[in-house]
């Protein structure tokens, strides 16, 4: 109990939207890759979050109930590709073209990934807001017996 | 005689309230982006409210703030109910209430110290 669980689920958000800001450049980064590590074209990735809860196993969750406190924040539980298919552009000089001259190019939108983006550092700010009004509380309660 | 009055056991309890909504408020701010995450808040003020106009002491010090599913506020598209605006504003609020409520208890605690004749 107490402002540090405040600042801990503070710090879990912290990393949560770094992790989806950095998957989203690695989407923009290979928006026109059309060969990924299996060979087929890049596929977008996006981050799966997950409230985080106390059943996980690990040492600071194992302290954290020991000590009577509930992990609290967010997780990131995995990394998931999108399904939906890539587009389909016309190119017969290019050398992954098909028979009839269309290359599949990533299902990679730069808008959907820019809003993202937008979206990621947003919640990174507010995030830290959120962490620097817990330490100005922090302090707060020091100051009263000073 | 209590060192500490009925006011100053209340005023803790207030602070340490306010410190539990800071937690609850932190962890929805850390899961806006988790779809189907439903918003925490905690609600002492109630509580506090009722044990002060009966004026039981032993109220006050029964109140326990606790975390609670908020299951009124609105639901998103993707069925999480946290608004970042509504968190900032509580936020923001929650933190003056805080710096409010530790100002008191800091100069009640000084007048407790210069009637001690330490302060």
């Amino acid at each position: 109990m107490g402002l540090f669980d405040a600042i801990d689920a503070s710090a879990s958000g912290l990393t949560a939207e770094r992790m989806r800001m950095d998957v989203v450049s690695e989407n923009l980064a290979n928006a026109q890759t059309t060969r990924g590590v299996d060979g087929q074209p890049y596929r977008r990735k996006t981050v799966v979050l997950q409230e985080a809860d106390t059943s996980q196993n690990g040492f600071a969750a194992a302290l954290g109930n020991a000590m009577g406190r509930r992990a609290n924040g967010v997780q990131v539980v995995g990394i998931a590709e999108d399904a939906a298919p890539g587009r389909r552009v016309y190119d017969p000089g290019h050398p992954d073209a098909d028979g009839n001259g269309y290359v599949t190019m990533p299902n990679v939108n730069s808008v959907t990934e820019m809003v993202d983006l937008i979206t990621a550092s947003r919640a990174y700010e507010a995030n830290v807001t959120a962490m620097q009004t817990a330490k100005n509380m922090f302090t707060k309660t020091l100051d009263i017996l000073r | 005689m209590d060192l500490f009055d009925t006011t100053q056991i209340g005023l803790e309890r207030a602070l340490s309230g306010a410190a539990l909504r800071q937690e609850a408020i932190a962890t929805n701010l850390a899961n806006v982006n988790t779809p189907g995450y439903r918003r925490q808040d905690v609600n002492f003020a109630d509580a506090l409210q009722r044990a002060f106009s009966v004026g039981s002491r032993s109220m006050v010090e029964e109140v326990a703030p606790a975390v609670a599913v908020d299951s009124t506020a609105p639901i998103r598209a993707d069925g999480s109910t946290v608004d970042v605006d509504k968190e900032a504003a509580t936020q923001a609020e929650n933190g003056l209430q805080y710096q409010a409520l530790s100002a008191v208890i800091k100069s009640r605690t000084a007048i407790l110290r210069s009637a001690m004749g330490v302060g």
